[in-house]
C-alpha cells in the first residue's frame, strides 16, 4: 500500500479527532491533488470543519498522519501550516473589524524594521495581487464598513499574501448573492489552473457540481468516499452525504390565504452598529395561510426587521397592526399575546442555557394563571405542560424536564424552541433562519411544522438565508436589500438568478409592485 | 496658577500611567481590574526599597553632599523595583484569566482584597505601625528638584512657565510622560502592539494566523502590572511624601474610568487624566483656593467630587465608548 | 455503598462544595506559608512564633489565651463562639447582597457604600427618635421596639436607594456597575462623614469618643438576646443571628420558588433571551440591586442596631469590611442562599483567629485578610477546579466514556461547537 502518489500534494491519512462524548472525525483518508479543486461534502455536523482544523493546525488528531508531497509533516499550529503554504479562508472571518483592510491583511506575516511596521512593500505587493486576480479592496477601509463580499475578498487575499499553494474554503457561499457566488467559483477555478490546490467545503450541491474535480463525503464523523463530479449527480451525493433518500423538495398544498394577521407600513427600525436606518420605510402583509418569507443577503435589515416587529427594538417610524391592534409601541410581552417567534439565535434569545428544558418551555408563560399561584412559581403544573410539549414534539433530551438546555443537541434545542413557541398557538408564527445548523433529519421535521401551521391557519413569517428554503418553502418572497422591500416574487413563477439580481440590489421594482400586499 | 498646573499634573501623571496599564491590559483582551491593588502593591514596594536603601546607607554621601544626580538615579531604581514587583504581582491575574480562564473581574477583586490585607501585615511586622515612611528626610528633601538643586538661585524669579517645570518637581514625573509617549507609538506602530490589539478585539483571528495569543494577553497584563506598579510608587512619591499605607483611594479605579472616558485611546486618556487629575486636586487642596473655601462647602463634598464627576462623566460617554471587542472574555484555544 | 459515595460526588452541588472546601484549605495554607516566610526572615519572630501563628490561623477560635507559662492554651471558648455568631449576620447580609445580585449577572461590589448608608440612616433613626428608654432624651413617649424596626427598615431603604444607583446606571446607561459601585462606595463613604461631620448624635458623653456616634443602648435601642447571652456569656451575639438566618431563608425562597426570583435569574442567566420572552431586563437590573442593596443595608442596621457596636464615622478614608467581605462569602457559597449562612460563619470565625493572632502573638489580624483575598481568587476559577475534579471522576470511568457517541449527543462540530461563546458573560454591558 506504500505507493507514493507524486500528484498529491496534500494526503490526510486515518485522521481520528475526538472530543469529549464524540468522535470527531474517525478514521478519515482525504488526498488532495495538485492543480484540482477538491469538494469536501457533508451535512452539519459530519466534521468537515474539525478535519479542516486539523490540516490548519488548531486541533491536533489523535491518530493519523499529514503528508505534504509525500513526506509526513507535524502540524501544530497555524504557523506550521503557513509555513506549508496551507491557507483557510474560514467560515466566520477571522478579521478584526476595527483595523484597516491592510492591517488585516499583513497582520501575523508583518514586514518590520526593528520592529516598527513597514507597510508600504505590503501594500504594494497586496495592490498587485489585487489587480492581477480582480479581488478588488479598498485597503484603507476599516473591515467594519465594508461589505461582506469584500471582506470575504480581503480574507483570499490574506491568504494569497502568504503565498499560500494550498487553499482552504469553508463554506464561502454561504454569505454570498447568486452572483458573487458565481465570480467566487471562476476564480477558485482560476487558482487551480494556475497550479494551486483547492479544498473546497461545502453542502450545497450544485456548487460542488458546478467547480469540483473530485467530491470526499464525510457522515457523521466517517469517511463515506471519493468520487469524480463528472461521473456522480446531486442525487447520489446527496444519498452518499445523508445515508438515505433524501426529498429535496418540500410537500405543500397550494396556499389559502384568509384574512391579514400582520399590517406593517413604512416600518422603520435605526441600526445599532451605523447611522442609516436599518430598516427603511418597509411595507407588507402576512395573511392567515400563508408562508411570507423576507430572502436576502445577510445583514440588509432583516434581522433588524424583526427586532422591530418583536419588540426587541425600538421602530423610529411606521405602524405595526398585529391582529387589528396597533402595536407600533407596544412592550415585548404585550406583542407576545398575539405572535410566536422563532428567534435567529436560539442561544442567545430562543433559550437561557443554563436553565432546565421545563423553565425554558415556559420562559414566556410562567406568568400565566396555571402556571403561578400569588407570585409562587406551581411547579407540578410547569412539569406536566413541560412533559407534555417533549412527548408531542419529540424534544430528545438526557433526563427529559430537569435536563439543562446547555446539554442538549442543537437539533433538540431548536426543537424545543419550536415546540414552545407552536403550542402557544398564536395567530401569527415569526420563524427566523430556523433550520440553521441543523442536519437534514431535522430541516425536515422543522419544515413540515411550519408547513402544518400554515395549513392550521396561522400567519407564517419565515426570514431565512438559505435560497433552497426559500424557494421550497414559502407561498410569497420578499426581498430586502439595503433595509428595504425591493421585490415581492412568486416563488413558482421566479428563479434563483432572477432572486440573486434582487438580492444584490441590481434589479428592483418600482414602488406599486413590491408593496407586498 | 503655578501651584495649580503643578499640582494637578502630580496627579493626573500617575493616573495618566495607570490608565495606560489598563489599556494594556485590556487590547490585549484582559479586564485589569486589579489596577488598584496592583498600585497600592508597588507604592508598597518602592516605599519599602527606598527605606531599605536608606538603611544601607548607599545614598547618605550623595544625600550629604547635594549630590542630586546620584538621588535621581536612586529614584529611577526604586520606580524600576516596584514596576517589577508590580509586574510580577500581576502575573497571579494573567495565570488566573489566561491559563486557568477564570472570571477576570473576581480574579481582579482578589487582587484588590490581596494587595492592601498583604501590604498592612507587612507594614505592621516590618515597621509596627500602620504607614510606612521613608527611613529619614521625606521625598521633598531627598527627591524633588528644585531650583537651588540646579544651582539657581533660590530667589531668582524665573518666568512662569520654566518655574512649572523645574522648580518643585519630580524626574518621576517626566520621566512617565516620557514613557506614556514611548508606549503609546509602541501600541500604534509596531508589530508587537498590531498584534497585541489584534488579541483583545479578536483572538480567534489572531490565533489563526499564528499569533500566540496566550502569549500576548500575558504580555499585555504584564506590561499593565509593571505600569501599574510604577504609577503606585509615583503616586506615592509625588502626592503622599513617598509613604505606603495600604490605601490608594480608588485612585486606581478612577484611573478605569479615565480609561474608558478616553475611549482606550493614548491622546484621549492624557486628555482626560488632566481633567481628573484637577479635580482631585481640587478635592485635596480646596481650602487654599480661596473661592471654594469661602463658599463655605464641607470638604467632603470636594472629596467625593472626583468620583461624582467619573460617575456622571461615565453616564454622558458610556454609550459612545467602544471596549475592545473580546475583554473580559476568556480564550479558548480548543473552542473555536 | 461505594456506589452512592460515587453518585453522591458526581453531584453538582457537592462539587461545588468540595471545590469550596479545596478554596478553603489552600487559602488557608499559604497564610500559614507566609507566616512561614515572614517568621523565617524577620530576627524579632523567631521560629516557635511560627507555631504559635499557624496554630492560631487553623484553632483561633478555640483559643483561651496562655497559660502561666506563657503556651497557647485551648478549649472551649462560649465568648469566641458567640462573637463569631455576632460577627457573622453582617456577612450573612452582605454575602447575600453579593449573591442575589451574582444571580442576576452582576457583580455588587458597592456593598461596603450600601453596608455605610444603612449604617448611617439606621443610627440615624434609631438615635433621633426619643425613646421611652432614652438615657439621651427626657420624656420620650416612643417605645424602643418600634424605633427599632423603624431604624432597621431606614437602613434598609438607605441601602436599597444606594444599591438602586448603579443598578440605574447599568440599566439605562450602560455603565459598567462595578466602576459606578466603586464610585459610589466613594461618594458614600465622603456622603457619611460630612453628614455627622458637627452632629449631635456624636458620643460627647464618653471622654476621648466624639470620634464615634452614640451606640443605640443610649437611646434605650438594642436587639433583643433571644436567650443566646446565656448559651454565649460574655460575648455579644443577639437576636441578629436569628433575623439574618430567616433573611436568608426567605432570599432562598424567593430566588427558587417565586415568579420574581425567576425573572431575576432569566436576566441573570442570560439577558437576551429573558428579554425576547418579556421580561424587562431593565426593571429586574434595578430590582435585583436594589434588593441587594436593601440586604446590606440590613446587615449595618443588624450590626449597629445591637446597642453595643461604635461607628467610627469619619469614614472617608476606607470603606467597611463588612462589605467586602460579602463577596468571598457569596462566592465561597456559590451564591446559594443557604451556603452563605455557613460561608458567613466561616469568615467571621477567620476574623476571631485574626484577632486572637494580634492579641497573641507578633502578627495581626491582616493575614486573616490574605487568607480571604487567595479564597477569593481561588473562586474566581472554582469552575476550573469542579472541572478537574470531574475530569478525575471521568478518567477512572475511561471505558464507559467513549461510548457515549450517541446522535443525540452535541457534536462538537460546526454552529454546535460553541453553546456558550454566544452568551458569555461579560462585566461590560454587552449591547
Amino acid at each position: 500500500m506504500k505507493t507514493v502518489q507524486p500528484d498529491n500534494v496534500i494526503e490526510m491519512l486515518h485522521i481520528t479527532k475526538e472530543f469529549p462524548g464524540i468522535i470527531a472525525n474517525d478514521d478519515i483518508t482525504l488526498q488532495l491533488r495538485r492543480g484540482e479543486v477538491h469538494a469536501l461534502l457533508g451535512e452539519n455536523g459530519a466534521g468537515k470543519s474539525t478535519l479542516m482544523s486539523v490540516l490548519f493546525g488548531l486541533y491536533q488528531p489523535e491518530k493519523g498522519i499529514i503528508k505534504k508531497n509525500g513526506q509526513e509533516v507535524k502540524i501544530n499550529d497555524p504557523n506550521d501550516a503557513t509555513a506549508l503554504g496551507i491557507g483557510m479562508v474560514h467560515q466566520h472571518f477571522k478579521l478584526i473589524e476595527v483595523f484597516t483592510v491592510l492591517d488585516n491583511i499583513i497582520l501575523g506575516a508583518e514586514t518590520t524594521k526593528m520592529g516598527f511596521l513597514q507597510k508600504k512593500e505590503a501594500r504594494k505587493k497586496v495592490e498587485a495581487l489585487s489587480e492581477k486576480y480582480g479581488l478588488k479592496v479598498d485597503l484603507d477601509a476599516k473591515v467594519e464598513d465594508i461589505t461582506v463580499g469584500m471582506q470575504q475578498r480581503v480574507e483570499i487575499l490574506k491568504m494569497l499574501y502568504r503565498d499560500n499553494e494550498i487553499l482552504i474554503f469553508d463554506e464561502p457561499t454561504a454569505v454570498l448573492t447568486p452572483q458573487e457566488i458565481d465570480e467566487l467559483l471562476i476564480t477558485m477555478r482560476a487558482f487551480a489552473d494556475e497550479g494551486k490546490s483547492i479544498l473546497f467545503i461545502s453542502h450545497k450541491l450544485n456548487e460542488i457540481m458546478q467547480v469540483a474535480d473530485r467530491v470526499t463525503v464525510l457522515r457523521k464523523g466517517k469517511y463515506v468516499g471519493t468520487v469524480d463530479t463528472k461521473d456522480t449527480d446531486k442525487q447520489s451525493l446527496s444519498n452518499m452525504m445523508v445515508g438515505r433518500p433524501v426529498q429535496l423538495e418540500v410537500v405543500k398544498d397550494e396556499a389559502k390565504p384568509t384574512d391579514t394577521v400582520l399590517h406593517v407600513e413604512n416600518l422603520t427600525v435605526p441600526s445599532t452598529t451605523h447611522k442609516r436606518n436599518a430598516v427603511n420605510g418597509v411595507s407588507f402583509d402576512v395573511r392567515a395561510g400563508e408562508i411570507v418569507c423576507i430572502a436576502g443577503i445577510d445583514g440588509n435589515g432583516q434581522s433588524e426587521l424583526v427586532y422591530g416587529l418583536t419588540g426587541l427594538e425600538k421602530s423610529s417610524g411606521g405602524t405595526v397592526t398585529l391582529c387589528g391592534k396597533d402595536i407600533s409601541h407596544a412592550t415585548i410581552r404585550q406583542r407576545g399575546e398575539n405572535m410566536s417567534h422563532i428567534p435567529e439565535d436560539r442561544h442567545k434569545h430562543g433559550l437561557i442555557l443554563d436553565f432546565t428544558l421545563e423553565q425554558n418551555m415556559v420562559l414566556q408563560r410562567f406568568q400565566e394563571p396555571q402556571f403561578q399561584h400569588f407570585g409562587f412559581i406551581n411547579a407540578p403544573a410547569v412539569r406536566e405542560y413541560s412533559d407534555r410539549l417533549i412527548e408531542q414534539y419529540d424534544v430528545r433530551s438526557g433526563q427529559g424536564s430537569i435536563t439543562t438546555a446547555r446539554s442538549m443537541s442543537g437539533g433538540n434545542q431548536q426543537k424545543a424552541i419550536i415546540a414552545r413557541e407552536l403550542d402557544r398557538d398564536k395567530p401569527l408564527i415569526m420563524a427566523v433562519q430556523p433550520t440553521r445548523g441543523l442536519d437534514v433529519g431535522a430541516i425536515e421535521y422543522i419544515h413540515g411544522q411550519l408547513v402544518a401551521a400554515r395549513d392550521a391557519g396561522h400567519a407564517v413569517l419565515l426570514v431565512s438565508l438559505e435560497l433552497d428554503e426559500v424557494m421550497s418553502l414559502s407561498d410569497r418572497i420578499l426581498v430586502m436589500y439595503e433595509g428595504e422591500i425591493v421585490g415581492e416574487l412568486d416563488p413558482k413563477k421566479t428563479n434563483v438568478q432572477e432572486l440573486g439580481l434582487y438580492m444584490a440590489g441590481a434589479k428592483r421594482q418600482t414602488g406599486k409592485e413590491a408593496k407586498g400586499a | 496658577m503655578v501651584d495649580l498646573i503643578q499640582k494637578t499634573l502630580l496627579y493626573a501623571v500617575p493616573l495618566m500611567i495607570v490608565a495606560l496599564a489598563g489599556v494594556f491590559a485590556e487590547r490585549s483582551g484582559i479586564i485589569n481590574l486589579a489596577l488598584e491593588g496592583i498600585m497600592i502593591f508597588g507604592a508598597f514596594v518602592g516605599v519599602w526599597f527606598v527605606r531599605l536603601v536608606q538603611e544601607w546607607g548607599w545614598f547618605a554621601e550623595a544625600k550629604a553632599n547635594g549630590d542630586w544626580l546620584a538621588l535621581q538615579g536612586f529614584e529611577l531604581l526604586a520606580m524600576l523595583v516596584s514596576a517589577l514587583l508590580g509586574a510580577v504581582f500581576s502575573l497571579l491575574l494573567s495565570f488566573a484569566s489566561v491559563n486557568l480562564k477564570a472570571d477576570q473581574t473576581i480574579g481582579g477583586t482578589a487582587l484588590n482584597l490581596m494587595a492592601p490585607a498583604l501590604v498592612l501585615f507587612l507594614i505592621r511586622i516590618l515597621a509596627n505601625q500602620s504607614t510606612l515612611y521613608m527611613a529619614e528626610g521625606d521625598a521633598a528633601s531627598w527627591f524633588m528638584i528644585k531650583k537651588s538643586t540646579l544651582g539657581i538661585d533660590s530667589s531668582t524669579e524665573l518666568n512662569p512657565i520654566l518655574e512649572i517645570l523645574i522648580n518643585k518637581v519630580y524626574l518621576a514625573t517626566y520621566v512617565c510622560i516620557l514613557l506614556f509617549v514611548i508606549l503609546s507609538i509602541l501600541l500604534y506602530k509596531t508589530r508587537f502592539g498590531l498584534r497585541l490589539r489584534s488579541c483583545g478585539e479578536n483572538p480567534q483571528a489572531a490565533d489563526s494566523l499564528g499569533i500566540n495569543v496566550y502569549k500576548m494577553r500575558y504580555a499585555g497584563t504584564t506590561i499593565s502590572g509593571a505600569l501599574a506598579g510604577l504609577g503606585g510608587f509615583v503616586y506615592a512619591l509625588t502626592t503622599a511624601g513617598c509613604s505606603a499605607n495600604g490605601d490608594v483611594a480608588g485612585f486606581g479605579f478612577l484611573a478605569l474610568a479615565v480609561m474608558i472616558f478616553g475611549n482606550w485611546k493614548p491622546l484621549n486618556i492624557a486628555g482626560a487624566a488632566l481633567l481628573f487629575g484637577l479635580f482631585k486636586y481640587i478635592a485635596a487642596s480646596y481650602s487654599s483656593i480661596e473661592v471654594l473655601s469661602n463658599l463655605g462647602i464641607s470638604s467632603y463634598f470636594y472629596r467625593l467630587l472626583p468620583y461624582l464627576v467619573t460617575l456622571i462623566v461615565l453616564a454622558f460617554t458610556s454609550k459612545k465608548s467602544r471596549a475592545p471587542k473580546a475583554e473580559g472574555i476568556p480564550y479558548d484555544k480548543g473552542q473555536r | 455503598m461505594k456506589e452512592r459515595l460515587s453518585n453522591l460526588y458526581a453531584k453538582d452541588g457537592v462539587k461545588t462544595v468540595l471545590s469550596s472546601i479545596i478554596s478553603i484549605i489552600i487559602g488557608m495554607v499559604v497564610g500559614s506559608i507566609i507566616i512561614v516566610i515572614v517568621g523565617a526572615c524577620t530576627s524579632s519572630l523567631g521560629i516557635s512564633s511560627v507555631g504559635e501563628g499557624i496554630q492560631l490561623v487553623f484553632g483561633g477560635l478555640f483559643s483561651t489565651g496562655r497559660d502561666a507559662a506563657g503556651n497557647l492554651t485551648f478549649g472551649f471558648n462560649s465568648t469566641n463562639l458567640g462573637n463569631m455568631l455576632f460577627r457573622a449576620f453582617p456577612l450573612i447580609m452582605t454575602g447575600l447582597s453579593v449573591a442575589i445580585a451574582q444571580k442576576t449577572g452582576l457583580f455588587n461590589i458597592g456593598a461596603p457604600g450600601q453596608y455605610l448608608m444603612g449604617t448611617a440612616a439606621t443610627l440615624y433613626v434609631a438615635l433621633s427618635i426619643p425613646t421611652s428608654t432614652s438615657t439621651l432624651y427626657e420624656g420620650g413617649t416612643t417605645p424602643a421596639w418600634l424605633v427599632w424596626l423603624l431604624a432597621f427598615l431606614a437602613g434598609m431603604l438607605a441601602g436599597a436607594i444606594w444599591g438602586a444607583i448603579p443598578g440605574l446606571v447599568k440599566a439605562y446607561l450602560n455603565i459598567n456597575e462595578v466602576l459606578a459601585c466603586i464610585m459610589c462606595n466613594w461618594i458614600a463613604a465622603n456622603l457619611v462623614t460630612w453628614m455627622f461631620d458637627g452632629s449631635a448624635l456624636r458620643n460627647t458623653l464618653e471622654s476621648g469618643k466624639t470620634g464615634y456616634i452614640y451606640k443605640t443602648s443610649y437611646n434605650g435601642v438594642a436587639t433583643a438576646k433571644m436567650g443566646l447571652d446565656n448559651i454565649f456569656p460574655d460575648s455579644q451575639v443577639n437576636g441578629g443571628i436569628v433575623i439574618a438566618i430567616v433573611m436568608a431563608i426567605l432570599v432562598y425562597i424567593l430566588m427558587s420558588k417565586t415568579t420574581m426570583g425567576f425573572q431575576l435569574k432569566a436576566c441573570g442567566s442570560n439577558r437576551h433571551a429573558a428579554r425576547y420572552a418579556g421580561i424587562s431586563d431593565k426593571r429586574n437590573i434595578v430590582l435585583s440591586m436594589a434588593i441587594a442593596g436593601a440586604l446590606a443595608g440590613a446587615g449595618a442596621s443588624l450590626y449597629y442596631l445591637s446597642g453595643n457596636t461604635e461607628f467610627f464615622w469619619s469614614t472617608y478614608q476606607s470603606l467597611p469590611d463588612a462589605g467586602f467581605n460579602g463577596i468571598p462569602v457569596a462566592l465561597l457559597a456559590a451564591n446559594n442562599p443557604i451556603g452563605v449562612i455557613f460561608t458567613a460563619m466561616f469568615m467571621s470565625m477567620l476574623d476571631i483567629c485574626g484577632l486572637q493572632l494580634t492579641n497573641l502573638t507578633a502578627y495581626n489580624e491582616y493575614i486573616t485578610d490574605v487568607i480571604i483575598a487567595v479564597i477569593v481568587y481561588l473562586s474566581a476559577f472554582s469552575l476550573v477546579i469542579k472541572q478537574l475534579l470531574t475530569a478525575r471522576k471521568k478518567h477512572k470511568d475511561e471505558p464507559t466514556a467513549a461510548a457515549t457517541t450517541t446522535a443525540d449527543a452535541a457534536p462538537p462540530t460546526g454552529e454546535d461547537t460553541k453553546p456558550d461563546a454566544a452568551v458569555q458573560q461579560t462585566v461590560k454591558g454587552d449591547d
